[in-house]
């Protein structure tokens, strides 16, 4: 093989099966693409071009002003997290529906919600949940297949809720509006809720043993509970709120809503200096790695670009002759696929750029894709064999087996791969709250 | 961090770079919520905020991945690393420090020619006409920390793993 003429196909080739394997070899996601990158760059445009375009990728990316939405909503979620709202927000819940049967699991599915929405990491809602409500459950007699299954599908609410570091990313790597994204998770995120409700309920009424009642609380003690919960409550409704009402753009309502979580935290007594340099570290460590990975996809996507991969499998895929929906279900298969290999984010950075050009091509909404995308990628969070809110779980309660939780993981993926079915066939269900911003 | 060694002076350089990255993540923060109320609640506004904070998020970033590469808190795919045995485990992390440390060494050098391209060009912020490159320099120096660190990292995984933070990358 002549290695001074291959065609940019077989440039692009070798650069995705290095890529795969330098990935595999645990090298960082956004180092390999940025290593492949500029390497296969810089052998079509040479070394010299190639090389420039790791400066200047890099330093736009990060002072670019839009993306500090990233950092700023981790900050929040990790303020809040430190603050214990988890714990409280369970709390809470519990005492309204923890006396019915299947409650405790409404309860995680409810606070799970709640959390995952200032939080926004479906990992770190799982984690958090197998310490504060796994125990629970387990004390009142919930099998341990149940109480893990919940709580791993309780953790994908994470990343449909806003603010949602992954919807972020997403419209920051197709250009569209991120306050639309969030809007736009709004109603499909409480569908999911309502969904898993609903699974439990269905579960309670096959096996009504299985689930049993909990601890019944008085009206002192529920409205006790909710004095907890309402400060970060605000703190949501203010942030999305002004966000919805073009009050803030994405970045500033992170902004606020960070410092806002810290004053929240300070005022109620839930911060000291240990817990708000905890979580400055910890978001300042997610940011960092997210964008590690941003500014090795844009390296690669320029590489892409120069290769003509995007528009070249645009024009393979439309010769197919294949219907739109048929292409959409070929593409929600790869991503169930992938979701046993790759972490959520890696996945969008990496195979947006290519697969966008045909979604829009093919005449689907934007903003609606961007929904059908993360829900889907969420599902391999918890789908066998590998999932990888099942791994967090399991390393917070290793006495349960990875069969145990796959088994009570089973019917919240059904339910998800329904909810997947309801919003394809009814977009409206993620734009209608969009369409209302101005 | 493990009890079991006490703090070197790698370490404290180590604590001191990630303590100045969470501060900057911090500062970013308080700039835009002061900006926010200083415009909607006084119709005024903090002279070159905008500036100030992408540039702010430029250090937070790169002191950030000096951070996240000592620590191993990139996003990665563990999958054949879990499977893998001690020995294999070790071998692959060596490998993957290695490869981290060649595209970090290369990014650091290619961002200097920016940061001295910036100082050439002699880019001023927009409200007071303050030089960036200094910004830039930071950011940069965070990036030659960066180097630093995976390079202690590296002799670490070769000579005493045990002194590592166990890493379990943010991936799967």
């Amino acid at each position: 093989m002549d290695w001074m003429n291959l065609s940019p196909d077989a440039v692009a080739l070798i650069g995705f099966v290095s890529l795969f394997a330098l990935m595999l070899l645990r090298v960082p996601v956004g180092m390999a693409m940025g290593l492949v990158g500029v390497c296969g760059y810089g052998y079509i445009a040479g070394s010299g071009p190639a090389l420039k375009l790791i400066g200047q990728t890099s330093m736009r990316t990060v002072t670019d002003y839009t993306f500090g939405v990233i950092p700023m909503f981790m900050l929040m979620g990790a303020f809040v997290s430190v603050s214990g709202v988890s714990r409280e927000l369970f709390r809470a819940a519990n005492a309204f529906i923890g006396h019915l049967r299947g409650g405790l699991g409404v309860a995680t599915v409810v606070a799970c919600g709640g959390f995952a929405a200032i939080c926004g990491s479906s990992v770190a809602t799982a984690a958090t949940f197998s310490s504060v409500a796994y125990p629970e459950m387990r004390r009142f007699g919930y099998p341990q297949s149940f109480s893990t299954g919940v709580i791993a599908a309780g953790g994908t609410l994470g990343a449909m809720l806003p603010p949602s570091t992954v919807l972020a990313v997403y419209a920051i790597l197709t250009q569209q509006d991120i306050g639309k994204l969030f809007m736009a998770g709004i109603v499909p995120g409480i569908l999911a809720m309502l969904m898993y409700v609903l699974t439990i309920v269905i579960i309670v009424k096959v096996r009504p043993d299985w689930l049993p009642r909990g601890e019944h609380k008085s009206w002192g003690e529920r409205f006790a509970g909710l004095k907890d919960v309402w400060a970060p409550l605000v703190l949501f409704v203010f942030v999305i709120g002004g966000l919805y009402g073009g009050f803030f753009t994405p970045t500033e309502a992170g902004g606020v809503g960070a410092t806002g979580a810290f004053l929240l935290g300070v005022l109620r007594g839930k911060l000291n200096r240990a817990t708000t340099l905890e979580a400055l570290l910890s978001a300042t460590r997610t940011a960092a790695a997210v964008f590690t990975v941003l500014i090795g996809a844009l390296i690669f996507g320029y590489f892409l670009t120069i290769t003509q991969v995007p528009q070249n499998l645009t024009a393979y895929v439309s010769d197919l002759g294949l219907g739109r929906y048929q292409v959409l279900a070929l593409i929600m298969v790869m991503y169930l696929v992938l979701g046993c290999l790759m972490d959520a984010m890696a996945m969008i950075i990496l195979t947006v750029p290519i697969i966008f050009p045909i979604i829009v091509q093919l005449g689907f909404d934007p903003i609606w894709f961007g929904i059908i995308i993360v829900m889907t990628v969420e599902l391999g969070l918890i789908h066998p064999p590998v999932g990888m809110n099942v791994f967090v779980i399991k390393s917070v309660v290793p006495d349960v087996s990875f069969t145990t939780i796959f088994k009570g993981v089973i019917p919240f993926v059904l339910t998800d791969l329904l909810r997947l079915v309801i919003l394809i066939a009814f977009p409206v269900i993620a734009l209608w709250l969009p369409g209302q911003m101005g | 961090m493990s009890n079991a060694h006490p703090k070197s002076p790698f370490d404290k350089i180590i604590d001191t770079i990630e303590w100045l990255a969470a501060l900057f993540v911090g500062i970013v923060a308080f700039n835009i919520f002061l900006a926010v109320v200083l415009r909607k609640f006084f119709d005024t506004s903090i002279p070159d905020s905008y500036d100030f904070g992408r540039m702010l998020l430029g250090i937070l970033i790169f002191w950030g991945i000096a951070a996240t590469s000592y620590r191993g808190n990139h996003i990665t795919v563990d999958l054949l690393w879990t499977y893998a045995n001690a020995r294999w485990k070790r071998i692959i992390d060596v490998f993957a420090t290695l490869v981290l440390l060649l595209v970090v060494t290369v990014q650091t050098i290619m961002l200097f020619d920016k940061v001295a391209m910036t100082y050439r060009d002699h880019v001023l912020t927009y409200d007071l006409n303050l030089p960036t490159w200094p910004f830039f320099a930071v950011a940069w120096m965070g990036d030659v920390c960066a180097v630093l660190l995976i390079t202690i990292r590296t002799y670490r995984l070769l000579r005493d793993p045990e002194a590592l933070t166990p890493t379990t990358g943010t991936g799967h």
